[in-house]
């Protein structure tokens, strides 16, 4: 697997080092400071999570989680450990590729500090707290800003529902997923966006939700 | 018949023993005023003997006090209005006070049964409630039964067979069987806190049947007429041995519900780790075949091609293990994650999760903005959606169209989706939930068998039908409770 992983990305020009425990990726990570960091959670020794809780204060680079898990409960732990994104095995080196992509170009966009996201016709200026669609200015309450803006400064990652709700309530917050869930679809209502087929925030399933970019 | 005639010796005598007294101090005091002294022996007789003895000394002490202290002397006659009077004073006094002694004596006597009623009563309940095996609280029941005098054979049966008491053959198992399941009682009855036997065929010594909430008590009474004292005692018995066979049965169904839970993780766990066995190696054979397909990898057009087939195979594998993971998953009764959602989002990431299968197909999402949150698992509803979108897909015409829809009704919602493909034949419309049924070649025969069971495991029906535009598969899901409420 690994090996074919490395000659893959390799036939896509990135330059790739593997490694094969937790501890390796931990020094390998500091000595040659990668821009995405593959994690597969099925790790000998250091277990995956742990590996990642350690590498996520010691690097500024990506971390895209790969798993085999069919659980929705690991990708959302994976995301509030830090990873950027997941990728659920088996897959293609495509979707691999464009998965690496889009967390580079994320990366980027926060590099520049851009104070205002753009997808689509929606636009959200962080700077001046207004939300407008096709130029025209959206009404949200404090609540409904609160939780845009905070997809809008992860837009293109998928945020669990748990961060949502801390980030928007409150760290002691005792919610329930449907709050989130009611609060996206008023949302959604307000700026015309199709919950059945949207176009700026979608439904991660079991995870949470993400802003498309 | 001696013991029984003693009292009746012992109160003529005692009336005997007065006289004699009264005759030794009469000279020094009239006799009318000792005849007083008869009252005590008659009380006595009372108190310990009750009214017979009693009535029996006191006639005895009339007779010899007419015949030795009342004029004329030496006979039984009486002689003056004065005489009688006394005569008549005595017998009555003798008989009330005797009465009067006798019904106090009885009520020490009910008094007592009674403390020693509910002195067994609570021993019993004591060492009862300090077994912690039922089955051993159920012997002493049956041990306090059988001490009782009016019962000769006393078992109690529990739901899979004899757990106290005598032994029981195989037919009076049988009888008991019998009795406990049309809730039959046989030759026994509790009335008003008592056991009372009825007439039956069978006579005295024949086997009675009481049937409880969760088992039998068998029991044969003794043919010789019982206190009623004894009778509610033998409730109160049985009254326990009803207890203790509900606590016996909760036991048993409380263990046997520990037993499922622990094997129902054991399969979740083995599902687990065969899921990450089997889908191991073709992550790696996908990740490789892959990786030979780039452009840069150097192979021939052709060589590439056939590489994308082979990968197309491994992804086609992948679907299949994962299909049987998560049909044996559902079959194991993996619990549902269930929580209040919107519909049109659970569509919405279905639709997405199947959108580069959907080739030119148009959807048409039918979902009232309204529609209150369903109580559903979002991954194996979603799963539902993807797997009837992907079934649409395969039928529906080129360039054809598939339709979504939901709308509430009562207190769930009715989903359908829907296709203008050909018709499913009316013979199959049934089948096509069937496991490993398919109508094509290249299917699993596992999705619509998937979606089914997680329709049923949330309380759901579904069924296909063919409508004018084309097949179409309508289910329904629970609202959530608190819009259900509202």
């Amino acid at each position: 697997m690994q090996r074919a992983l490395r000659a893959g990305l390799q036939y896509h020009d990135f330059d790739v080092r593997a490694v094969g425990t937790g501890e390796e990726a931990i020094r390998e990570s500091a000595a040659w400071r990668p821009d995405v960091i593959l994690l597969d959670l099925g790790l000998p020794g250091m277990d995956g999570f742990a590996t990642l809780r350690a590498l996520r204060p010691a690097t500024r680079a990506a971390v895209i989680v790969v798993s085999v898990m069919p659980g929705e409960k690991d990708k959302v732990r994976a995301l509030d450990a830090g990873a950027d994104d997941y990728v659920v095995k088996p897959f293609g080196t495509e979707e691999l590729v464009a998965r690496i992509r889009a967390v580079l170009r994320r990366q980027a966009d926060v590099t520049i500090g851009e104070p205002v996201v753009r997808t689509g016709d929606l636009e959200i200026d962080l700077g001046r707290r207004h939300v407008s669609v096709h130029g025209e200015t959206v009404r949200l309450t404090p609540t409904e800003y609160e939780l845009l803006r905070y997809l809008a400064l992860h837009a293109g990652k998928p945020v669990s529902h748990t961060t949502l709700l801390r980030q928007v309530w409150g760290e002691y917050a005792v919610g329930d997923k449907y709050n989130t869930r009611y609060v996206v679809a008023q949302i959604r209502k307000k700026l015309g966006d199709d919950p059945a087929n949207p176009k700026y925030i979608v439904n991660e399933p079991g995870v949470g939700y993400r802003l498309e970019t | 018949m001696i013991r029984r005639l003693a009292p009746y010796a012992v109160a003529v005598a005692a009336a005997g023993a007065i006289t004699a007294v009264i005759g030794v101090v009469a000279p020094a005091a009239t006799p009318s005023a000792l005849s007083s002294l008869y009252l005590l022996p008659v009380l006595w007789l009372a108190a310990r003997w009750g009214r017979g003895p009693a009535i029996t000394g006191s006639v005895a002490a009339f007779l010899l006090y007419d015949f030795f202290f009342v004029p004329p002397v030496g006979t039984f006659t009486v002689r003056g209005p004065a005489e009688v009077l006394e005569l008549a004073v005595l017998l009555a006094v003798a008989l009330v006070t005797s009465q009067l002694a006798a019904s106090q004596r009885r009520a020490q006597a009910t008094a007592e049964a009674l403390a020693k009623d509910s002195r067994a009563l609570y021993d019993l309940a004591t060492s009862m409630l300090r077994a912690n095996d039922v089955t051993h609280a159920l012997k002493l029941v049956a041990d306090g039964a059988l001490k009782s005098p009016v019962v000769e054979r006393f078992a109690v049966v529990g739901e899979a067979g004899q757990l106290a008491g005598s032994q029981l053959t195989a037919d009076e198992l049988n009888q008991a069987a019998w009795s406990r399941d049309r809730a039959q009682a046989v030759g026994i009855a509790i009335k008003d806190g008592a056991v009372v036997p009825m007439k039956t065929h069978g006579g005295a010594s024949s086997l009675a049947y009481l049937p409880l909430q969760s088992g039998v008590v068998v029991l044969t009474l003794r043919p010789e007429p019982a206190e009623a004292a004894e009778m509610r005692m033998l409730a109160a018995l049985i009254g326990l041995a009803d207890l203790l066979l509900d606590r016996r049965r909760a036991t048993v169904e409380a263990e046997r519900a520990r037993g499922f839970e622990a094997s129902d993780r054991l399969k979740a766990a083995i599902l687990s780790s065969l899921s990450h066995e089997l889908k191991s190696p073709i992550a790696a054979l996908r990740a490789g075949l892959t990786a030979l397909t780039a452009p840069r990898a150097g192979l021939q057009e052709e060589q590439r091609e056939l590489l994308g087939d082979l990968d197309r195979q491994a992804t086609r594998l992948d679907r299949m293990v994962g299909d049987l993971l998560a049909l044996s998953r559902l079959e194991a009764g993996v619990e549902m994650d269930r929580e209040p959602h919107s519909l049109a989002d659970v569509v919405g990431g279905s639709l997405r999760e199947i959108r580069p299968q959907l080739k030119g197909h148009e959807v048409t999402v039918r979902i009232p903005d309204d529609l209150p949150p369903v109580e559903v698992d979002e991954m194996q509803v979603g799963r539902v959606f993807s797997n009837l979108l992907e079934n649409a897909v395969e039928w529906a015409p080129p360039q054809g169209g598939i339709e979504v829809g939901a709308v509430a009704i009562d207190d769930h919602v009715e989903a359908w989706v829907e296709n203008d493909g050909p018709p499913i034949a009316p013979a199959d419309l049934e089948r096509v939930f069937d496991t490993f049924w398919t109508r094509r070649t290249s299917g699993t025969g596992l999705g619509l068998a998937i979606v089914k069971r997680v329709v049923d495991a949330h309380g759901g029906v579904i069924r296909a039908e063919n409508r004018r535009r084309g097949p179409r598969f309508t289910f329904t899901l629970p609202l959530a409770r608190f819009a259900v409420s509202r």
